[in-house]
């Protein structure tokens, strides 16, 4: 116990004397403190606690409508975005150099000369490095949860999610960079492996998730895409193509041994339930606001059958073995080796 | 001293590929003792200590470490280690290093609060454990280094080139930090390239040149071994006389004659020699081997044995 807090101590004090992890929590703070920023009244939304004002007929305080406006800025938008892109990229950024630093001449053989197994000692130091998102993500979500609650008495203690599903995808990648890191001794190719392996999984998952589009969600809701115009136009449903069908089988195979970033970030739509609003923003999402879509229920279920089309076990359960074998892989490198 | 030894290695052999880094060491170490072990760059001096320390994995390894099977992770809550060009992180302070070696070791709380203040006092870095370790000299950095070393109250510390870097005021007190581990009951285990420092803190030796021990005892007998004697004249000694005297097997250059000897009664000979000859001798002394001498004639008869074979 008395190591594991050495160790653990140790991370927080990296943690604390990286630059980059003060940077990374301020934006995340600045992110969730626009967030918490804005508002409603009678006349409309407001931004910077007041500062701004726009009218509107629909958002105004106390409607259904503003809060679920509220709920969807951040499932939509700051998960989407925030929590997916900026905040893991800055993590990997930020943790590259913990196991390339660990394992330098003249430092790492203090460690190995201690009493504890090498493995306990990498599994510490892993563990150690998820701080950096645990810590970043449950500030942010913090001020997410009560910004959600002061300005639409909203409660929900779902959001909290966020943790747990955004230190999860930053381990995947994080796996990755721990791994090159240990064979290769380089901070670089550390960040080059983690970058490439996110880019080739998100290649994947987009790969994919277009193949399902044309295989199912476009005959289910009715929209017929001209390929050689570009033409879009929405009718009644149409019969699912099989050579589509299998071609997607064939795309989830291939992409099964990868990690799951944007699925599982994806997931926590789901994860993080909000209850439904008798509004007339039911069954729209951000992007049908941005573009003045109105909701479709043929549509509507489309989107929602898109969204949930994979199960818990499909994206956790098969990036967790992916996550188990890039690391057991670095763990048998780490304890293998001469120092 | 203490019964037994800390160290006693039937067989260390490690290898990288073809290349043999230790060919078959062979080695013991008394406890309480101060023990050097020397060796040109690339000797395997370092590789000997981290294959007592796991660090790296010994090809084939018989042997114990304070009673305990070589390579027994338990065993190293008694040891401690300092090594060659330490890097402890900078963001952490000289104190932080030393209480993280603490907890490592499993050393209680409180205790290791203690231990870290009082280790921090006597490497005199006291005023400076607060500072953070990017800010210190090499020297500071070596006196941490044996801090940490120490904090779990080691029977035997392994110390890899501990004074490298070290400015010479900082080097006489490392070697009395030594001095003052030994008094303690500790074995300490020094591995260094600077002879003249091993001499004057060591109570045994062991010189490694090729991956292999050459030589190895107490400092006293394999110094003592090489005894001699040195004997002047006034002016040079005649022709006639030297060419005797070399073919002897002595050793002469111009006013001086080293005649090889384990004691006073083998230079009367060569005494009543010179007197005969009306040679007037003004000095006689008897001089020892210096560590650095056996350490050379030692390696260099290692490297000839080597290309004989």
């Amino acid at each position: 116990m008395r190591v594991a807090l050495a160790i653990l101590g140790d991370s927080f004090r990296l943690l604390r004397a990286k630059k980059l992890f003060w940077v990374a929590l301020w934006i995340s703070l600045l992110v969730a403190l626009m967030y918490a920023s804005i508002g409603f009244d009678e006349e409309g939304l407001t931004a910077l606690f007041g500062f701004q004002h726009f009218e509107n007929p629909i958002l105004r305080a106390g409607t259904p409508e503003a809060a679920a406006f509220y709920v969807m800025l951040f499932t939509d938008l700051i998960v989407k975005f925030w929590l997916a892109w900026f905040a893991v990229a800055l993590a990997l950024v930020s943790t590259a150099s913990i196991f390339p630093d660990f394992i330098a001449e003249g430092s790492i053989g203090i460690s190995l000369s201690k009493p504890v197994s090498r493995l306990r000692l990498f599994l510490l130091k892993y563990f150690g490095g998820l701080l950096f998102v645990a810590c970043q993500v449950g500030l942010f979500t913090l001020v997410v949860f009560l910004a959600l609650g002061f300005r639409v008495g909203e409660w929900n203690f779902t959001v909290f999610w966020a943790v747990p599903v955004v230190t999860f995808v930053f381990s995947l990648l994080y796996c990755v960079a721990v791994c090159v890191g240990v064979w290769t001794r380089s901070t670089l190719f550390a960040l080059l492996g983690a970058f490439l392996m996110w880019g080739a999984a998100l290649l994947g998952q987009w790969t994919e998730s277009g193949i399902y589009q044309y295989a199912y969600f476009n005959p289910e809701s009715g929209i017929v895409v001209d390929y050689q115009t570009g033409e879009v136009s929405q009718g009644a449903p149409t019969e699912k193509s099989t050579e589509a069908i299998a071609a997607h089988k064939t795309a989830k195979a291939v992409v099964m041994p990868l990690p799951k970033t944007r699925d599982a970030t994806n997931s926590l739509k789901r994860l993080i339930r909000i209850p439904e609003r008798d509004s007339l923003l039911s069954g729209v999402t951000w992007d049908m606001l941005m573009t003045g879509q109105m909701p479709d229920p043929a549509l509507a279920e489309a989107t929602r059958r898109l969204e949930d089309r994979h199960s818990v076990w499909y994206i956790f359960g098969t990036s967790a073995i992916f996550e188990v074998v890039v690391l057991g892989f670095a763990a048998w490198v780490f304890c293998r080796r001469d120092y | 001293m203490m019964e037994g030894a800390a160290v006693e290695i039937e067989y260390l052999k490690k290898r990288y590929g073809k290349f043999v880094a230790l060919a078959g060491v062979s080695l013991s170490v008394p406890r309480g003792t101060v023990f050097g072990l020397l060796g040109p760059n690339g000797a395997g001096k370092s590789t000997l200590v981290k294959s007592l320390l796991t660090i790296i994995r010994p090809t084939e390894c018989r042997g114990k470490m304070l009673g305990q099977r070589i390579g027994d992770r338990k065993t190293l809550a008694r040891v401690g280690y300092l090594p060659e060009h330490a890097r402890f992180p900078e963001y952490l302070t000289g104190r932080e290093v030393v209480h993280y070696s603490a907890g490592m070791t499993g050393v209680a709380g409180p205790m290791a609060k203690e231990r870290t203040e009082r280790l921090l006092e006597r490497v005199g870095m006291a005023e400076w454990g607060g500072k953070k370790v990017k800010t210190y000299s090499k020297g500071m950095k070596q006196r941490i280094g044996l801090a940490q070393a120490l904090v779990n109250e080691p029977e035997i510390v392994f110390l890899d080139e501990p004074t490298d870097g070290v400015d010479p005021e900082g080097r006489i007190e490392i070697r009395e930090m030594i001095e003052a581990m030994r008094e303690e009951g500790r074995t300490v285990f020094v591995n260094s390239h600077l002879l003249g420092e091993v001499e004057q803190v060591a109570d045994e030796v062991a010189i490694l040149s090729q991956g292999r021990v050459i030589r190895s005892g107490k400092v006293s007998e394999l110094t003592g071994a090489g005894s001699r004697y040195e004997l002047r004249t006034l002016g040079p000694v005649p022709p006639g006389l030297r060419e005797k005297l070399e073919g002897a097997g002595l050793e002469v250059a111009g006013d001086r004659v080293v005649i090889a000897a384990q004691d006073a009664s083998e230079v009367q000979t060569v005494i009543d020699a010179l007197r005969a000859a009306g040679v007037v001798i003004r000095e006689l002394k008897e001089t020892r081997l210096s560590l650095e001498e056996l350490f050379l004639s030692a390696v260099q008869g290692a490297r000839e044995e080597g290309l004989a074979r």
